[in-house]
């Protein structure tokens, strides 16, 4: 029997060679010329300084005597984590954000994805208008919504003074508990556009056989969308969720440019931290920043791990 | 097959090619094609505007030509300071036909984080910077001393002294300062006229006065000052500056202002409870927290929205140009007053004064010597008399006011008019003058920079803390 499939796989072969069709061996010149070059970047540039963070977040770099003198302090960085009081308030931040964030994001952007996946009236406008914010830098969007938000003549206090709602005109970034939902709703507008659009793709990848057996089998159009086109959307909404919620963990620039993680830290993030700490401040130590860098690495990846398995777990289901 | 072999290995090649250039080193100062310069126009005689150019990317020398000098400055912004380094950097080449410099003009904070980064990087830093040899900068050899270089005797007493820091084991003196800064509160006439507010014959309220003040002026619907932080740690700061300066005479506010003192004490409870009573009184503007520095300046001189305006003597550096690039109307005059007399005041009769933002060689220089001649260069009389004349800042050059003073025809050409903003320095004169200096004060350590900009310039005009809570924060960031 054996002896059979051996001399089967021999002719097999025979045949492939005798037809022209030959299993080509990969031309591993051409693969390392085109993958070489990104690989030489993608180490310079990526590899290296996460290396380097991950080495530096062991030090302490103290200038004296004219020059900058390295410590090795081992754990002694991320002991300090927790007694600093401005970290743990960036933590607790950031962390709101991550959860209030990608969910005001997913209900948003589905509810959306299907009304545009339904063609109503003016959808082609719908689809450009929403996603179109995405295309603005963060940084303009924050200077713009710092005029938005301006106490005196920004547009939303003017337009609540206009229908009557004077007290409700706030100082929208000056305040202990306004700023922090300042920028989440800000950069909520801002991308909530990329998960639309990443939703609506997932959409229209549903076979419409599918959509229309379910027509036939008498659902009405609510029950299609909730016992098929979701179930079906899963996957990518999983995907669009852990994309939504990294984002959020290490967003800068629209906090950076609408309040600069203030006052008084009220509104202050892990990534605005780090960068404050590593060149906003007098202190050249790039130790403690990196302890940062590397401990908020670790909890992300770890988060999104989480994430991750209870999601694909609910797929699967 | 052939063929497609050959042009997947070109393409390779070329791929590969263009990373190699992308990743090559960054020219070296003596190449200057990277280097972007904003150049300013001449000045068409009679008209006071100086015009700013779009950047325009100097040409690629030849490595035989002159040596180039890089020279970072902020004051982006000032154009009346830009002119008066333009005109140094002119006349330094002129001399030195073997010298070009390459100026460029930042805002302080990118200029900052760009020196920072060049620094650590070693690479691309300039030779000449303003404005970053702070203590760490210095401990870490980032600037070259000037202790033996400058001409001190051509500067007012106390410059060098102020350009070390001795105080924290560098006494060697890193700074070339061409400014003098002090502390000023100007007022709008016009709104205090409307409002009945007398102006005390010495031009000094006391602190209950402005209160009474600023709860006046809120009542008008203007704020009691023109000030925000919106783009700066500092400007909310000016109250308790002064105030406290006022209040313990210069040698104790140093203690206090640099972190070596305890902030647990009844003079500083008397200062923050009275700056806590300016806020209630309607003291901010209601845009504080998100006004810019500059805009808070037209705030006051255009838009007159606010009764005073508490700022250094650099404020002619943003107000003093031409209205439409942002300036006030040199016809429109307000008058100055005196610190707050605070209750128990011991130094009633003082004025701080510090420096302007001044200029280190730094130590990524290749031509230290040449780097350091021009800040020698700079010290010469006649540039501490063209400073004073162009920009309208007291200098820390001395200078001969008969022989020194630019000619008309050179303030002309400079765009400015002669004589435009003398009723300023008969103001200045009227109210400060014969007023004791008080001294530059230490430069601060990290954390009490920190906790002034958290507590004092945000949590206390905002309500975010109380006094208690300030102070707390305060004695936790002594330098220590």
């Amino acid at each position: 029997m054996e002896t059979k499939a051996v001399t089967n796989a021999k002719l097999l072969a025979a045949r492939r060679r005798h037809s022209g069709w030959v299993h080509p061996s990969k031309p591993w010149g051409a693969i390392a010329l085109f993958i070489g070059p990104v690989m030489v970047y993608y180490c310079i540039f990526v590899i290296y300084p996460v290396l380097a963070t991950f080495y530096y977040s062991l030090l302490h770099m103290t200038p004296t005597g004219g020059r900058i003198v390295t410590t090795f302090v081992g754990l002694g960085n991320f002991d300090r984590l927790l007694n600093d009081g401005i970290f743990i308030q960036a933590v607790k931040n950031t962390l709101r954000w991550g959860v209030v964030g990608p969910a005001l994001e997913m209900l948003t952007a589905t509810t959306l994805a299907v009304v545009v996946y339904f063609r109503v009236p003016l959808h082609r406008f719908y689809r450009t208008a929403w996603f179109t914010p995405v295309l603005v830098s963060g940084v303009i969007v924050g200077l713009v919504f710092r005029w938005v938000f301006n106490v005196d003549w920004g547009l939303l206090n003017v337009a609540l003074r206009a229908i009557g709602l004077d007290r409700l005109a706030l100082n929208w970034l000056g305040r202990r508990d306004t700023p922090l939902w300042c920028v989440v709703f800000v950069h909520y507008w801002a991308t909530f556009g990329y998960s639309f659009i990443l939703l609506l793709a997932g959409l229209t990848a549903i076979p419409e056989e599918l959509i229309e057996a379910s027509y036939i089998d008498g659902a009405s159009t609510w029950q299609a969308v909730v016992k098929v086109m979701l179930p079906m959307l899963r996957p990518t909404f999983v995907t669009v969720l852990i994309l939504s919620f990294m984002g959020k963990m290490r967003a800068f620039n629209v906090v950076w440019a609408l309040t600069g993680g203030g006052p008084m830290h009220f509104s202050e993030t892990v990534a605005t931290y780090v960068q404050t700490l590593a060149f906003g401040q007098q202190s050249l130590d790039l130790g403690y920043p990196s302890a940062i860098a590397v401990a908020w690495f670790a909890v992300v990846c770890i988060g999104v791990g989480l994430l991750n398995r209870w999601l694909s777990r609910r797929v699967e289901q | 097959m052939y063929k497609r072999k050959i042009f997947v290995y070109v393409a390779g090649l070329l791929a590969l090619a263009m990373l190699l250039a992308a990743c090559g080193p960054a020219p070296t100062p003596e190449v200057v094609t990277q280097v972007k310069e904003v150049e300013v126009t001449r000045v068409v005689a009679g008209t006071p505007e100086v015009v700013v150019v779009t950047a325009t990317p100097e040409p690629a020398q030849p490595k035989e030509g002159p040596t180039a000098i890089v020279w970072w400055s902020h004051w982006a912004n000032e154009p009346s300071k830009r002119v008066v380094i333009e005109k140094i950097r002119a006349d330094y080449e002129a001399e030195h036909p073997d010298v070009k410099i390459v100026l460029t003009w930042w805002d302080k904070n990118p200029m900052r984080d760009a020196l920072r980064n060049t620094m650590n990087a070693g690479e691309g830093a300039p030779d000449i910077t303003s404005d970053f040899c702070l203590p760490d900068e210095v401990a870490a050899g980032w600037c070259l001393p000037l202790t033996d270089v400058l001409p001190w005797e051509n500067f007012v007493p106390g410059t060098q002294e102020a350009s070390s820091y001795a105080a924290l084991g560098y006494p060697d003196n890193y700074k070339y300062d061409i400014g003098l800064s002090m502390n000023m509160i100007f007022y709008n006439k016009e709104i205090f006229e409307e409002l009945g507010i007398q102006v005390p014959d010495n031009y000094q309220f006391t602190q209950d006065e402005w209160i009474e003040m600023s709860e006046k002026c809120s009542a008008a619907g203007y704020a009691g000052a023109a000030d925000a932080i919106g783009n700066r740690n500092y400007p909310a700061r000016f109250p308790v500056w002064f105030a406290l300066f006022n209040l313990v005479g210069p040698e104790e506010f140093n203690k206090y202002y640099s972190g070596q003192q305890s902030w647990d004490t009844p003079q500083i409870r008397q200062v923050l409870d009275w700056f806590v009573q300016l806020r209630d009184a309607g003291f901010w503007p209601s845009t504080f927290s998100t006004m810019t520095i500059d805009e808070f300046h037209v705030y006051f001189h255009t838009q007159h929205k606010a009764c005073t305006l508490w700022i250094p003597s650099w404020y002619t550096g943003r107000a003093f140009k031409p209205v439409e690039q942002g300036g006030q109307d040199p016809n429109w005059h307000f008058g100055m007053l005196r610190y707050p007399l605070m209750n128990g005041a011991t130094a009633p009769d003082a004025i701080y004064v510090a420096y302007e933002s001044g200029y280190h060689v730094t130590s990524a220089t290749r031509h230290p010597d040449i780097a350091k001649d021009i800040l020698v260069f700079a010290s010469q009389p006649k540039y501490g008399a063209l400073w004073t004349a162009v920009t309208n800042i007291p200098s820390a050059i001395v200078y001969d006011p008969v022989k020194d003073w630019p000619s008309d025809e050179l303030l002309e050409e400079l765009g400015v008019v002669p004589g435009q903003w003398q009723w300023y320095w008969e103001e200045y004169n009227k109210v400060y003058g014969g007023l004791q200096g008080g001294q530059a004060p230490t430069p601060l350590c990290d954390k009490v920079e920190q906790a002034w900009a958290s507590a004092i310039n945000e949590g206390l005009p905002l309500g975010l803390i109380t006094v208690d809570e300030a102070i707390e924060m305060m004695d936790a960031n002594l330098c220590k």
